[in-house]
Formats: structure tokens, C-alpha cells, sequence
């Protein structure tokens, strides 16, 4: 497979296996692609398309920068009202 | 049930609740948009979580499943009364991602933006921050957002975020393409603002 640009912008036409990939990706990623013979598809075409490649890499590092990000902590007042709420059951 | 089985029962949901209290009230804070009633809206979800506890048929399985009863209670007193204007319709979302959407997708994303997408610049994604992320999740319709959070955020499997949404695995991962699509246009809106897009890559791309 030759390495290609994801769109023709001339015309608006996208490459189908680029189609495939980005029907693919974001599981791929996230490791919810189970299928064995798409997996290694898709794993072909990222190693053979550099814009579907750089993409990919690009998700997975947003993904590391949203598994990082701070997350907003429960005030102590919460953790002991759900504490004295669960010794009232 | 023996008073000593209660006990066993409590000790293992009050642990149970402990292990995904943080995650509880930041999504009931990013719900209500205020703690107070974020505070709130999670303790109806641990009393109605222990109330229905018996139907919980997989013990493993308990945070998507407290997840779903935090968001649906959500849904049917906290939205009512701040008549928060939802940003998109459930009904109408897609639960497919054939071909044909997905082309259609992309085409209505702007050339300049599709460009970019194809190559960002590294130095830009390399300075993303994780907050400046979450920033730009705030500006997608409810349902994708959602969704990213549970996910990439939360850290759920397709079928756990399935479960706490109320949807198939397949809307799922059918609103993740969606979903990162419409992130990574935020980005690059954000990337034009902070002047990180490149006037020659708009340039080659028209």
C-alpha cells in the first residue's frame, strides 16, 4: 500500500482505507478492537499511511494528557456525610 | 438476612463506594456545574445504589452500574429543575457508523482543519495540556462528551460506559468518532487562537 494524504482536497474524495481506519482508530487506541483480522488491518494501514499514522499518534497522546489531567477532589464534608450516610443503612 | 451478613454486606459497599467516590463527584460536578448540588446528587446515587443493591447481579461490575444511577437521577430531578439547555439530542444520535457517515463526517469538517488534523504539528501536541483537553471537551454536545469522559477520563471499557449510558457498545464506539472529531476541531480552534497553526499549512491546504 503507498503512503497517501488523507483527502484529495481538490475533489473531497477520501481514500476508503483511510475511511476504515478512522471507523477503526479511536478502539484501536483505547484497546477495544477484538477482532483479530481488523486489527491487523488497520495496523497494516497505520504502518503504510503517514497522515492516518501521525492522527493515531496524536490520539494517543490526548488520550495520555486526559488520563492525566487533574480531576476535582471531594470536599471532606462529602466523604464524611457518605460515610455517616452509609453507617445510617 | 443475619445481622452479621448486613454488616458484610455494608462493609463491602461502603468500600465499594470509597474506591469510585472521586470519580462520582466529578462527574455529578461536571452534571450540575455546581458542588453543592453535585454533593447532593451523589448521595441520592450511594442511598439508591444501596437500596437497589440486590439487583446488582455482578458485584464487579458496580461502578457503571452505580455510574448509571448517578446519571439517571441526574436526568430526572437535577435537569428539570435547572432547565440546563442540552446542546444535542439523545434521539437523534446515531447508533450506526457506516462508511457513508463517516465520509460524511469528515467532508463537513473544514479542508484547513482536515489538513492539520492529517499532520498536527508536534510542538503543539506536545504543549497540550490535560486541563487545556478538558476545556475543549466542554464545548461538544452533552452526549459525545459524556461519553470521551467515561472512557478517556474515567477510564470504562466500551461496554462498561455502555452500561452506564444506557446504550449499545456499538453507539459507544460509534459516538467516540464523533466525539474525538469534534475534540480535535476544538484543538485546532484553540491552535488557530494561540497562533500554533501555521500560516502555510491553511495555506496549502486551500
Amino acid at each position: 500500500m503507498k503512503k497517501h494524504d488523507h483527502t484529495d482536497h481538490q475533489s473531497g474524495i477520501i481514500d476508503s482505507d483511510c475511511l476504515e481506519a478512522f471507523d477503526h482508530v479511536y478502539a484501536y487506541i483505547n484497546g477495544e478492537l477484538h477482532d483479530e483480522e481488523t486489527k491487523a488491518k488497520i495496523e497494516h494501514h497505520l504502518s503504510h499511511c503517514k497522515s492516518c499514522y501521525s492522527r493515531a499518534e496524536m490520539e494517543r497522546k490526548i488520550n495520555d494528557r486526559l488520563k492525566a489531567a487533574q480531576k476535582p477532589s471531594p470536599p471532606k464534608q462529602m466523604k464524611k456525610r457518605l460515610k455517616d450516610l452509609i453507617d445510617g443503612f | 438476612m443475619t445481622d452479621n451478613e448486613k454488616q458484610q454486606r455494608k462493609a463491602w459497599f461502603s468500600q465499594a463506594v470509597d474506591d469510585c467516590m472521586s470519580s462520582l463527584y466529578a462527574m455529578a460536578l461536571r452534571l450540575t456545574n455546581n458542588s453543592a448540588d453535585a454533593e447532593d446528587l451523589v448521595a441520592e446515587a450511594v442511598t439508591k445504589a444501596w437500596k437497589s443493591l440486590h439487583l446488582l447481579e455482578q458485584p464487579d461490575r458496580f461502578r457503571p452500574w452505580i455510574y448509571a444511577i448517578q446519571r439517571n437521577l441526574y436526568i430526572s430531578q437535577y435537569r428539570k429543575k435547572q432547565a440546563r439547555p442540552d446542546t444535542s439530542s439523545y434521539d437523534a444520535l446515531s447508533d450506526g457508523c457506516s462508511d457513508g457517515e463517516i465520509a460524511a463526517l469528515l467532508i463537513e469538517q473544514p479542508d484547513e482543519f482536515l489538513s492539520w488534523w492529517a499532520n498536527p504539528e508536534e510542538a503543539f501536541v506536545n504543549g497540550l495540556l490535560g486541563d487545556e483537553i478538558v476545556k475543549a471537551l466542554d464545548a461538544i454536545p452533552e452526549a459525545y462528551r459524556e461519553t470521551v469522559i467515561l472512557v478517556n477520563l474515567e477510564g470504562l471499557a466500551y461496554d462498561e460506559a455502555a452500561e452506564a449510558l444506557g446504550v449499545s457498545p456499538g453507539t459507544i464506539r460509534s459516538r467516540m468518532n464523533r466525539g474525538r472529531t469534534l475534540l480535535q476541531k476544538q484543538l485546532w480552534l484553540h491552535a488557530i487562537d494561540a497562533g500554533l497553526v501555521s500560516q502555510d499549512s491553511i495555506m496549502e491546504s486551500t
